[in-house]
């Protein structure tokens, strides 16, 4: 076998490597001969696929991308039926997605071991929300395996599988942003060298296995009720189990203080307890297990202690359900954690400093301080620390399409002021690298008001441009419900980038053309997942394991679901976008129909990283300050490169960051942009 | 002798390599027998966001963040994502490195903040108590061959700065992870790199 491409595929168990959380979840799987993944990507969830996908030829596994985590989830499933072990990832958002198949599956379970890995985001760096997602497979109920680090990431995907096969469900892996964007060293086990073999048997170990509605009979049902009384007894053999799993351990303090730390909470808490000198103090149950909880240990916890503080990441999830426990088993012991007595915050992350306060607090010892004089430089220093807006990047093609939807609606808003209409657009938003048209700048301060009327806001900028931002798909729906509210007051857009296209909007867009909404749909066609690292989509042409594919148009797909009125544009040539835009937004208005507007140029930055592999940029672009009148129009592009000295009065390129598209240029009244050739990048 | 626990910042933006400086001194700690832990907020695919990294080196470390004041030391590729980084993590007498080659945000270029004067970080830096040496590495990078290896530049000033003093490893060591995590082919460009900044660092030291 040739060297794998990536070190996760070493045969050489006992190495020790630097890995992301993630890669270490994909070593997991390697490890466990893992045969079929599927998923869509997510931040913080990707690097699992991306990283297996560099290796997928070496073990033999099918890979893929899938179009959206119902579908990948469905072949997983599958695959997990006919006793493949699988694999499905994906972000918190995506695991709503996965829900309707996710709550069945439970009910005939797997013959192949499934590991669900789901990754979850606190803080919400890259996400609509915090949601916790362990709820939803409490919901369903089976077994969920949280990890404290990057080590467990690897170890808990790995025995994710055993534990799968050995109960015959899905098994569950919430794991979250601190670890699978962090690396730790990991250190490696063996590659288990045989594989599942594929079989099928309708009526294996049960009658109509595979089929919720077959006619199972089971405790007197039949049926899903039959299948739902079969789940629940695995569910019972689980609650015995886990008080059996190596990754819980009840560890014994000098104390009668408890401490239940729940995944990456006990990292925090381990850490905590010697960077405060009180190694040994507590009483500890360290958690891998938050559901179902390993009531023996928990028992032989309360046992020894006067008191018990839960710490765990997301939602009071295992504090809830020891509640719910220690009614009946040891009411007088007192809880802490983040609901009656609280000693941690219920939303944001969990972090390293608040776990140290928290629980100096609780063990009556000394937090480290910083003194008051520190403080006062501090704060005086943070003054001048200017804030960072999140933009997009330089030559950007999203930016030649926000520049064009502003124009448009700014030209079709006054024409229809002067039909007495008032004018107010409502540009509804979605997900991926054009998000950031919602994310305002950081420094500019904005007042709320209650109207009652509709409402013009002024804006210069791409970065103020989406009124609405919610989730993948989620624009479009909006827009067609806006419309059927009967909001005429003026034009309705929804964009969609081509990934989220294909993973959320197909349906809505025949769902609008069908029931006879009318609004604009502008789907930015840049042939490539770029948000979440540029994994490849249905417009991309080649697969996770890079075979060429067919390359989907959407125009195409779009006129097979009703769409008539469509125009294809290149963003970079900001005249035409902007006419485009225009004549499909005044169309849909005039014949009340969906109109699709497709701005189609790949993502700058693969465009960019290409080119800088190969020789580097032709050429870059600067402004000529004897020319330039100081209008600003040009910064109002939004691209990074482009900034404005305010004492000259001038604009300026910063030539490390342009990337010669020429944008900026055409926004210039006085022709004071023009491209350079550049040496050395 | 090396210390038990040892923490360092890396603080820059999206696509100056952020990650990958963290990642070589991680490997270093790896060669010395330390457990490593880096927590990064790499924000997403585009270019220019505000990113860092967390590096947690000690024996027996789990988690990935630093608390307030405990960096021993902070490698800023950006001077204002350095200052962002600095006022919260770096110690009193903790060492730094600051890239003076600025990159403006946006809110600069709308007019809406104010990107502070080169002199304005470094009292900051100087008020923080920070030992510390600052230049143009991007400018040494482009004379070794890349700008892509400004992080490298600045990691060969750290190496001089962590001369003589109790840091977990030392400038061989992190030549080694150095040249384990560059392409062959910008090997080259990246030790230039390496040696300019450590270079621009002893020559400040000595004044
Ligand atoms: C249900 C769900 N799955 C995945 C994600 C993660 N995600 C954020 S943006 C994005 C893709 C965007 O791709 P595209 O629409 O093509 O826009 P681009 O970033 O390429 O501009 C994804 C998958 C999400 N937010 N929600
Ligand atoms: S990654 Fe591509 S689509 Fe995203 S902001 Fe950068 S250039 Fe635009
Ligand atoms: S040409 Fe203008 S718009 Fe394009 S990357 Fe350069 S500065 Fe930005």
């Amino acid at each position: 076998m040739a060297r794998p491409r990536h070190v996760v595929g070493y045969d050489e168990p006992g190495r020790r490597a630097i890995l992301l959380g993630n890669e270490a979840a994909a070593r997991g799987a390697i490890e466990a001969g893992v045969q079929v993944v599927a998923g869509y990507p997510g931040t913080p969830s990707s690097e699992v696929i991306e990283t297996l996908s560099l290796v997928a030829k070496d073990f033999d596994m099918h890979v893929e991308w899938s179009i959206n985590e119902t579908v990948a989830f469905n072949v997983a499933s599958g695959a997990a039926i006919v006793g493949a072990r699988s694999m499905a990832t994906m972000k918190n958002a995506g695991t709503n997605w996965v829900m309707d198949m996710f709550a069945t599956l439970v009910y005939t379970g797997v013959r192949g071991g499934f590991v669900i890995y789901s990754a979850d985001d606190p803080e919400a760096f890259y996400s609509s929300t915090e949601q916790d997602t362990r709820h939803l497979a409490k919901a369903v109920g089976t077994l969920i395996l949280e990890p404290m680090d990057q080590q467990e990431n690897k170890d808990l995907v790995k025995v994710g599988f055993d534990y799968s096969e050995k109960f015959e469900m899905p098994v569950f892996v919430r794991t979250i942003t601190r670890i699978n964007h962090s690396s730790g060293d990991v250190e490696f086990g063996p590659i288990r060298k045989e594989r599942n073999k594929v079989a099928f048997d309708r009526h294996w170990k049960l009658p109509w296995r595979w089929n919720v509605y077959g006619p199972f009979k089971y405790k007197g049902k039949a049926g899903p009720t039959a299948k739902h009384a079969w789940q629940l007894e695995q569910l019972e053999k689980i609650k015995e189990f886990v008080n059996e799993v190596p990754f819980n351990k009840l560890i014994p303090g000098e104390t009668d203080l408890g401490i239940i730390a729940s995944g990456i909470g006990y990292a925090y808490l381990s850490d905590a307890l010697r960077k405060l000198g009180a190694v040994g103090k507590p009483w500890i149950l360290k958690l891998a297990t938050p559901y179902p909880l390993p009531e023996k240990l928990v028992s032989e916890l309360l046992e020894n202690v006067k008191k018990v503080f839960v710490i765990e990441e997301g939602d009071p999830f295992v504090e809830e359900q020891l509640y719910a426990f220690m009614k009946e088993n040891h009411p007088e012991i007192p809880i802490y954690g983040k609901t009656k007595n609280q000693l941690l915050l219920r939303y944001g992350e969990l972090g390293f400093a608040q776990v140290v306060n928290a629980v100096a607090k609780y063990l009556g010892v000394k937090a480290p301080e910083v003194p008051e004089e520190r403080r006062k430089i501090k704060a005086e220093i943070s003054k001048i620390v200017a804030p960072r807006s999140s933009a997009l990047c330089p030559g950007c093609q999203h930016l030649g399409t926000y520049w064009g939807l502003r124009f448009a609606l700014l030209k079709i808003s006054a024409e229809l002021r002067r039909q007495g209409v008032k004018g107010v657009w409502i540009v509804n938003g979605d997900i991926g690298c054009y998000e950031q048209g919602g994310y305002g700048i950081f420094a500019k301060p904005i007042k709320a008001e209650a109207t009652t009327e509709s409402k013009l806001w002024p804006f210069n900028n791409p970065y103020e441009i989406l009124d609405t931002n919610y989730i993948m798909g989620g624009g479009i729906g909006l827009a067609q419900g806006e419309f059927q509210a009967g909001y005429r007051d003026g034009p309705i857009v929804a964009v969609a980038g081509d990934s989220t296209f294909f993973h959320a909007t197909m349906t809505a867009l025949a769902n609008a053309v069908y029931n006879k909404a009318a609004f604009t749909f502008i789907v930015m066609d840049n042939a490539w997942t770029a948000m979440t690292g540029h994994q490849p989509s249905p417009t991309s042409g080649v697969t996770a394991t890079l075979e060429p594919s067919k390359v989907f148009k959407i125009e195409d797909v779009a006129r097979s679901l009703g769409v008539e009125h469509i125009w294809t544009v290149d963003p970079y040539d900001l005249k035409a976008t902007e006419k485009a835009i225009y004549e499909a937004i005044k169309t849909s208005w005039e014949k009340k129909t969906v109109t699709l507007v497709v701005a189609r140029r790949e993502c700058a930055l693969q465009v960019v990283r290409r080119l800088l592999r190969t020789g580097g940029l032709p050429e870059i672009y600067y402004v000529d300050e004897d020319k330039c009148v100081g209008c600003t129009l040009c910064v109002q592009l939004g691209c990074p490169a482009v900034g404005f000295d305010k004492e000259k009065k001038k604009a300026w390129i910063d030539p490390v960051l342009c990337v010669g598209c020429g944008m900026c240029a055409q926004t210039c009244p006085v022709n004071a942009i023009h491209p350079k050739t550049k040496e050395g990048r | 002798m090396a210390r038990d626990e040892y923490y360092l910042m890396v603080a820059g933006i999206g696509g100056q390599g952020t990650v990958l400086l963290s990642r070589i001194i991680g490997d270093a700690a790896l060669m010395k027998g330390y457990h490593v832990r880096i927590g990064e907020t790499f924000g997403a695919a585009m270019r220019g966001g505000s990113v860092h990294s967390h590096i947690r080196i000690g024996r027996e470390v789990l988690s990935p963040l630093l608390l307030e004041d405990e960096a021993d030391a902070l490698l800023a590729i950006e001077p204002l994502e350095g200052l962002r980084r600095a006022v919260v993590y770096l110690k009193p007498g903790g060492v730094a490195v600051l890239n003076t080659r600025k990159v403006y945000p946006i809110d600069v270029n709308f007019g809406v903040a104010r990107y502070p004067k080169i002199e304005e970080i470094i009292d900051a830096f100087n008020k923080l108590g920070a030992v510390f040496v600052y230049g143009d590495f991007t400018d040494l990078a482009e004379k070794a061959g890349t700008a892509r290896a400004t992080n490298v530049a600045v990691l060969g000033a750290y190496a001089r700065l962590i001369e003589g003093t109790d840091a977990p490893f030392d400038k061989e060591t992190l030549i080694e992870a150095v040249k384990g995590r560059v392409p062959s082919k910008w090997i080259e460009a990246n030790l230039k790199a390496f040696e300019s900044g450590y270079k621009l660092a002893d020559e400040q030291l000595k004044k």
